[in-house]
């Protein structure tokens, strides 16, 4: 079983991405309100926080994940709690580098920080390039050790093979592969992989920073290099919450637990191939791009959602379909976050075709579908571990009050924030502008309405940060 | 219209999903404890992959050959517009652009006829998206620099066209634009 370091860690973790989180939804927050003329910020003061919104959102939610699954991973093997604790206090350093770079620097090349962008911002320091870049190299660095450290304990115990439950295409096979095992493996790889192409990209941004000149790289390159990186990231932090789900959906629920299949071990072994090549869906807009490329991205978008559907969704209904189930709130944000992430997949879908991706590339349908399968698919799955966890440890827990009201303040906010950003998509509104020209202030009362249910969101957002957080608190407190 | 036409797709695909997950969710809240779910769901699980992998096929190949790739590939532009952009402007002219020292005119481009801008970038990546005289989307392709993207279009409606930047390219990003005519 777990260590009491082991369940102390994890409380950390959870308390920081609360608090991350709640700062981060209220940048967003600010954004819409200037993006709807009720305040009014400086652009580049717009710009370095949407940069600082959307890269600490991307960290705390992968983060999460990871924390989680090394939580439940101690089922089956052990897992070191130096690396965990260097990942934690190596993501710590390099918030704290890149909100100087943010927030004082005035960084604001986004959080994709596209090549050459970083090299030639406007109005801000000169310094805050180098810091982000540093503070990126310190994420890198920690999650790179933790990524590999879970994945050569998993490799202890199970041969690749078994990790990668190619036993189970067999009949009859001698070892199972717990299906949590067999996510985690494959989204580590994937993890891995994004996080090795980060270290590419950031040698050949050093090597030119510091070059005075002289090297100059390929903006072809570097922007297949950045969404290699930033789609499978982005993606895999999702599928961590998943092998959560596949862990402890039918636990909570007071069900069998799930066992790993040919089916199950089939389709996730395709989603490590479909997640890795389906990144070219971002670059349909460059034609210099080889169109076999282009094609494989639109392919491996639409077989991306096979496995998904036909195997873990349709998991999901058939697990709780007419089945007498014990309903928790961990195993009810579960369900509605795989809703949101089905959703969200849908808006991916209708993107990632090439004919549509012409009139919605960079419009605010992009933040419509990835703010739908994170802020109500891969946040709610985390939040209900983190509900699950708290309550391991704490005596006589009453049922929450309110939770009814809260999930469905959740709902409303979320429902309202994301229908402001899809028909602002629809009507053609560009992302990523911090006011919008005068023949497109119809995006104006959209932000409006988009602030002010992502502020209900919020309000649900904290009530389960209040609940969640006093009991890891008292986790912490407790004797060692 | 094409977005309009998108948008409802969108909303009727989330409002069968969230039926869906309704459904199922109080088929549970009602279910008696002797119920057993799903009859027969492996077979189930297959006819419902089978019926979605047959649905996305039909979807690319219908759609596939309408990427802009292959949109007038096999024909030959009436008129070439050059296109360059830079920090936060849009430099557009029937001439070859000197990227040294850019310059652009005022451009005018006839109906029905087939067009093709060459689009880079001098400094970073930027966008160069062409909204219609009712401010919709009707194409773009981005600006890279060291690259030269050929958009290829017909204009069917005479009028103002705007162009804006679609690629976040820094400060000024939201006011980087230009406009061309249709006649």
């Amino acid at each position: 079983m777990e260590s009491i370091k082991l369940r102390k860690i994890t409380s950390v973790w959870i308390l920081a991405v609360f608090v991350l989180f709640i700062v981060s939804i209220i940048l967003g927050i600010l954004m819409r309100l200037n993006q709807g003329g009720v305040i009014n910020q400086n652009p580049v003061t717009f710009y370095a926080n949407m940069t600082t919104h959307g890269l600490t959102m991307i960290g705390i939610w992968f983060v999460a994940g990871m924390a989680a699954i090394n939580y439940l991973m101690e089922r089956y093997v052990k897992t070191s709690y130096t690396v965990n604790l260097i990942a934690l206090v190596l993501t710590v350093i390099g918030v704290l580098m890149f909100w100087v770079s943010t927030f004082i620097g005035k960084f604001h090349a986004a959080w994709t920080f596209l090549y050459p962008l970083p090299f030639k911002l406007l109005g801000a320091e000169s310094w805050s390039t180098l810091l982000f870049l540093l503070a990126l190299t310190i994420f890198g660095i920690g999650w790179l050790i933790w990524s590999v450290s879970l994945m050569t304990q998993i490799l202890r115990k199970y041969s690749i093979s078994q990790a990668f439950a190619w036993q189970h295409f067999k009949k009859n096979p001698s070892v199972d592969t717990p299906p949590f095992i067999l996510i985690s493996m494959i989204t580590l790889i994937g993890v891995i992989a994004s996080l090795l192409a980060a270290v590419v990209l950031l040698a050949l941004l050093f090597a030119e920073y510091f070059s005075n000149g002289s090297f100059v790289n390929d903006a072809l390159l570097m922007k297949n290099l950045t969404y290699f990186f930033g789609h499978t990231i982005a993606n895999e932090m999702l599928y961590l919450g998943l092998a959560v789900i596949y862990e402890l959906f039918s636990e909570v629920s007071g069900r069998p637990k799930w066992k790993t299949t040919w089916y199950v071990a089939l389709a996730w072994n395709c989603t490590l191939v479909f997640i890795l090549t389906a990144f070219f869906h971002h670059l349909y807009m460059d034609f210099v791009q080889p169109e076999g490329f282009q094609i494989i991205g639109q392919m491996a978008s639409y077989l991306a959602s096979l496995p998904a559907a036909g195997v873990t969704v349709f998991s999901v209904l058939i697990a709780v379909y007419r089945t007498k189930m014990k309903w928790t709130l961990t195993n009810l944000l579960f369900f509605i976050g795989v809703a949101g992430w089905v959703i969200g997949g849908l808006g991916a879908v209708i993107d990632a075709t090439i004919s549509n991706n012409v009139v919605l590339h960079n419009t605010l349908w992009v933040p419509a579908h990835f703010h739908t399968y994170n802020a109500m698919g891969n946040v709610l799955f985390s939040i209900g571990f983190f509900y699950w966890f708290s309550t391991q440890f704490a005596e006589n827990i009453k049922p929450e009050r309110f939770t009814k009201w809260t999930l469905a303040t959740l709902l409303i906010g979320g429902a309202g924030f994301l229908l402001a950003f899809y028909y602002g998509g629809a009507d053609s509104i560009p992302r990523r502008y911090s006011v919008y020209p005068a023949e497109l202030s119809i995006g104006a009362p959209w932000a409006v309405v988009g602030a002010i249910f992502a502020t209900v969101y919020l309000i649900a957002i904290l009530v389960f940060f209040y609940n969640i957080s006093k009991r890891c608190l008292k986790i912490l407190s407790s004797p060692s | 219209m094409h977005q309009n036409s998108i948008l409802l797709l969108f909303l009727a695909l989330a409002v069968i999903a969230v039926i869906v997950f309704t459904y199922v969710y109080l088929s549970s809240k009602n279910a008696e404890q002797s119920e057993q779910g799903m009859a027969q769901p492996l077979k189930k699980r297959f006819w419902f992959l089978l019926i979605l992998f047959v649905i996305l096929a039909i979807f690319a190949s219908v759609t596939i050959p309408k990427s802009p790739y292959f949109l007038f590939a096999d024909e030959t532009p009436a008129k070439i517009v050059h296109v360059s952009s830079m920090q936060f402007a849009f430099f557009l002219s029937e001439h070859a652009i000197d990227p040294k020292n850019p310059s652009g005119e005022p451009i005018e481009l006839p109906v029905n006829e087939l067009v093709e801008f060459r689009v880079t970038s001098l400094d970073v990546n930027h966008g160069f998206a062409i909204y219609d005289g009712s401010n919709r989307l009707i194409t773009q392709t981005q600006a890279m620099p060291g690259y030269v993207n050929r958009l290829r279009y017909k204009f069917t409606e005479p009028g103002t066209y705007n162009i804006l930047c679609l690629e976040y390219c820094g400060m000024a990003h939201q006011i980087m634009r230009s406009s061309f005519i249709v006649k």
